[in-house]
C-alpha cells in the first residue's frame, strides 16, 4: 500500500549539461535518504520541503556534484512517503539505511516525525540533517548523529515578543493561545517566559485542542482582558478560525501573531482584508542579508526557486535546501562520504549560508540563526524585524475591526 | 454590566451560535438513523461537500452563499437519492455493523477523493459582509452566524411541516413506526427510504454551506461533524426535528460554556459526560420516544 516515489537522476542534469563545465561522473553517486510526508496531515509543508531538497540536489549536480578529493559524487535522493505518521517515518528510515544502504538522511517533515526519526539515525550513526522539525525535545536526547538548521520552537514566539517590544507605544500585556501539542506548547512556553523575564504581562494563557472547530468562548474572555497582543501557537486553520472569530466578536487587539499560518498563501487568500497587520515568525525570507556558497544570496536562492517551481519560496523550501546545502559542506569539509567523519565535520562547521548562520551547539541545535518577524501588508508578507533585515516599518497598532472597512 | 455577566451573555451568544450549526448537521443524521435505521458515517462529508459546492460557487462564479443554498442543497439531494438506492440500500437489512463499515468506507472515499480533487488547502468563503456583527450593548452578535441560525430554524421547520403535514412526510413516518403495515398499505417503502436519505443530504449540504461562512474548510472537516450529529441525536432523541434542534442548541451551549470557564480542552469532556448522564437517566434522549429503541 505504501506509495513510494523515487527520484531518480534530476531529469534536469541534461539541460544544465551545456549551462556548466564538469557534470559529474556516471559512477559515483552518493545516496541520501528522506522520509518525507506526500500525504496525511502534512502533505502540504512535505511538498514544499521537497522542492527545497530536490533545488539543492538538481543545482549541486549541476555544477559536477560532490567534490569529495579526486573524485566527484553525483546526489541522488531516495524519498519515501511516511504518511505523516512518526511511526511509519521511523520504520522507513530504518529501511533507507538498513536496505536502500544509504549514506546520509535528511530529516521530515515535522517535529513529531524528526523524533521519532532521530532515534533510528542514532541507532545506526547515520549522520541526519534535518530542517522540518523544531521542537527542542528531539535534541534534548543526546544524540550525536541528528543535527537540525532551523531556529528551535521557543523563537518562533520569542522572534514576535522580541519586534513588539521595539514597537511605540511598547505594548505591555499579551494573550496567549496555543494548540495541546508538542511543538505548539513548546512555542507557547517559550513565549511565556520570554514576556516575563522582559516585562509583558501575560494576561491570559490557554490550551485548546488540535483542531478545534470554535474558539468563541476564549475569545470573549480575551476581549475582557483588552491585551495588547494576541499571540496563537498552533496551525493554519486555527490561526484562520481566530481571526475569523475575533472579527466577528469585535475582539480588536494591537498586535495579532501568528507562529504558523500567515506565511502561507492560503491565509491571505482565505481572509482576504481580514488578514491586514497580522504579524507571523518565519525561518527565513527572501529578504534577509545573507550570503554563502552554491546558492549566494538569499534573493538569489529565491529567484532560482522561482525560476524552477513558479513561485517565491517561504521559509519550509529554504530550510530544506539549506540542509541539503550544509550536509554538501560537511562532506566537501570532511573530504569523506564516511558516516563518522562526516559527523565529525557536522558538528565543527562554522558556515555562512543564504539561510543564515550554521553553527551546531553540543546538542546539534544551529543556536546562532535568529529569526525574522514578518507582517502582511497590503496582502504582502514583507519583513519588519530585525532592523538590519526588515524591509518594511511594522504598522502597529492595528486599527481596531470597527475603524476597517 | 458587569464583565462577568458580559461574558457569561455573550457566551450565550456564542453557544446558541454554535448550536444552530450543529443542529441543522445533525437533522440529517438524525432522520436517516431514526427511519432507515443507518447511522450514517458518511454524513460529515455530506456537509464537507456542501461547503465546497458553496465555496466554489462563491468563488467561481461570485454568487452570494446565501442565495446559493437551495443550489446546494438540490446538487446535495440530487446525489443522495440514488447514493441510498444504489449503495445504502443494498444494507439496509443488515445488521448495524455492516451498516457501520459500508458508511465508514463511502466517508474514507468521499474524503479523500475530494483531497485529491481540491487539496489538502484550507479555505474560507470571505464575503464583504463576513466579519459584521451587530452591537447589542457591549455584546457582539456576529452577523453571518446570526443569519445562519435563522436560517437553519428555517430549513429545520420547513423539514418539519413537510414530515407532519404532507403525504410524503406520511409515507415516512408510516414507514418508520411499521414497515411491514406500511408496505402492505402500498407505500414505495424503497423510494420512501432514498427520499429521507436525499432530504437529509439537501439538510447537510445547506449546513455544510452555513459552516463555509464561518469556519476555515478543508476535505477532512466531516469526521467532527458526523461525531457532533451522533451526540446530538443521542441527546435530542432520534428521527425528531424538534429534538436535534433542542439537542444541537444544548450541545452548543454545553461546549461554550465548558471552554469559557475550564478551557477549551474541556469541552468535549462536559459534552460527552452530559451525554452518558442522558444515556442512564432518559435513553431515549430529551425528545425521543422510548418505542423507537424496541428491537
Amino acid at each position: 500500500m505504501r506509495r513510494v516515489w523515487r527520484l531518480a537522476a534530476p531529469v534536469a542534469i541534461g539541460i544544465a549539461a551545456g549551462l556548466t563545465p564538469a557534470p559529474a561522473a556516471a559512477g559515483d553517486v552518493l545516496r541520501i535518504g528522506a522520509p518525507l510526508a506526500a500525504t496525511g496531515a502534512e502533505a502540504r509543508e512535505g511538498a514544499l520541503a521537497k522542492q527545497g531538497y530536490d533545488l539543492w540536489a538538481e543545482t549541486v549536480n549541476a555544477r559536477g556534484g560532490l567534490k569529495v578529493g579526486a573524485k566527484s559524487y553525483r546526489v541522488e535522493i531516495i524519498y519515501y512517503d511516511d504518511q505523516s505518521k512518526p511511526q511509519i517515518s521511523a520504520e522507513l528510515t530504518d529501511r533507507l539505511i538498513s536496505q536502500d544502504h544509504v549514506s546520509f538522511l535528511l530529516g521530515p517533515y515535522g517535529s513529531p516525525t524528526t523524533f521519532a526519526d532521530a532515534a533510528v539515525a542514532e541507532k545506526y550513526r547515520i549522520p541526519m540533517v534535518e530542517a522540518n522539525g523544531a521542537a527542542r525535545k528531539i535534541f534534548a536526547q543526546g544524540y550525536r548523529y541528528v543535527f537540525g538548521v532551523l531556529s528551535p520552537a521557543d523563537e518562533y514566539a520569542a522572534s514576535m515578543l522580541k519586534a513588539a517590544a521595539t514597537l511605540v507605544p511598547r505594548p505591555q500585556t499579551v494573550a496567549i493561545l496555543a494548540a495541546d501539542d508538542l511543538f505548539s506548547l513548546e512555542v507557547a512556553n517559550g513565549a511565556r517566559d520570554w514576556a516575563e523575564k522582559n516585562g509583558l504581562r501575560v494576561v491570559y494563557f490557554q490550551k485548546y485542542p488540535v483542531g478545534v472547530a470554535d474558539l468563541s468562548a476564549p475569545l470573549t474572555s480575551i476581549k475582557s482582558l483588552r491585551p495588547d497582543i494576541l499571540l496563537g501557537s498552533g496551525h493554519l486553520q486555527e490561526s484562520l478560525l481566530i481571526m475569523k472569530q475575533a472579527q466577528t466578536l469585535d475582539v480588536s487587539v494591537g498586535f495579532y501573531g501568528f507562529t504558523v499560518g500567515p506565511t502561507t498563501p492560503d491565509f491571505v487568500t482565505a481572509l482576504g482584508p481580514a488578514a491586514e497587520g497580522v504579524f507571523a515568525s518565519s525561518q527565513w525570507t527572501p529578504d534577509v542579508k545573507y550570503r554563502g556558497p552554491v546558492f549566494d544570496t538569499a534573493a538569489a536562492y529565491a529567484k532560482a526557486f522561482e525560476r524552477k517551481y513558479g513561485f517565491v519560496p517561504d521559509y519550509h523550501a529554504a530550510e530544506s535546501s539549506a540542509a541539503g546545502l550544509v550536509l554538501q559542506l560537511a562532506v566537501e569539509k570532511a573530504q569523506s562520504v564516511e558516516p563518522a567523519p562526516v559527523r565529525e565535520a557536522l558538528a565543527s562547521l562554522d558556515a555562512m549560508t543564504f539561510y543564515g548562520p550554521v553553527r551546531f551547539n553540543a546538542q546539534g541545535l544551529n543556536d546562532r540563526k535568529p529569526m525574522v518577524t514578518v507582517q502582511i501588508q497590503q496582502g504582502r508578507v514583507v519583513t519588519v524585524w530585525p532592523r538590519e533585515v526588515a524591509a518594511a516599518k511594522a504598522i502597529y497598532p492595528t486599527p481596531p475591526w470597527s475603524a476597517r472597512k | 454590566m458587569s464583565p462577568e455577566l458580559q461574558i457569561a451573555l455573550q457566551n450565550a451568544i456564542n453557544g446558541l451560535l454554535l448550536g444552530g450549526t450543529y443542529a441543522l448537521v445533525a437533522v440529517g443524521f438524525s432522520l436517516v438513523w431514526g427511519i432507515l435505521n443507518v447511522v450514517n458515517l458518511a454524513h460529515g462529508s455530506l456537509v464537507m461537500l456542501g461547503a465546497y459546492v458553496t465555496y466554489w460557487l462563491y468563488t467561481r462564479y461570485r454568487l452570494d452563499p446565501f442565495a446559493t443554498l437551495p443550489l446546494t442543497g438540490l446538487a446535495l439531494f440530487g446525489l443522495g437519492y440514488p447514493l441510498q438506492r444504489l449503495v445504502i440500500n443494498q444494507v439496509i437489512r443488515a445488521s448495524f455493523l455492516i451498516t457501520f463499515l459500508l458508511t465508514f468506507g463511502l466517508d474514507l472515499l468521499v474524503t479523500n477523493l475530494a483531497l485529491a480533487a481540491w487539496t489538502a488547502d484550507v479555505r474560507a468563503v470571505t464575503t464583504p459582509y463576513s466579519g459584521r456583527s451587530l452591537a447589542l450593548g457591549p455584546l457582539a452578535l456576529p452577523l453571518v452566524r446570526a443569519i445562519a441560525l435563522l436560517v437553519a430554524l428555517g430549513a429545520a421547520a420547513v423539514l418539519q411541516v413537510l414530515l407532519t403535514r404532507t403525504r410524503l412526510g406520511s409515507a415516512i413516518r408510516a414507514t418508520a413506526s411499521d414497515l411491514e403495515a406500511a408496505r402492505l398499505m402500498g407505500i414505495p417503502v424503497a423510494r420512501v427510504y432514498a427520499l429521507t436519505f436525499a432530504i437529509a443530504a439537501a439538510t447537510a449540504g445547506v449546513a455544510g454551506g452555513l459552516i463555509s461562512l464561518s469556519f476555515p474548510i478543508f476535505p477532512a472537516m466531516g469526521a467532527g461533524y458526523t461525531l457532533i450529529a451522533f451526540v446530538v441525536c443521542v441527546l435530542g432523541g432520534l428521527g425528531s426535528v424538534p429534538g436535534a434542534f433542542l439537542g444541537g442548541l444544548l450541545l452548543g451551549l454545553l461546549q461554550t460554556y465548558a471552554a469559557a470557564w475550564l478551557g477549551p480542552n474541556y469541552d468535549n469532556i462536559v459534552a460527552f459526560s452530559v451525554l452518558v448522564l442522558v444515556l442512564v437517566v432518559r435513553p431515549a434522549g430529551l425528545l425521543g420516544r422510548v418505542e423507537r429503541f424496541r428491537g
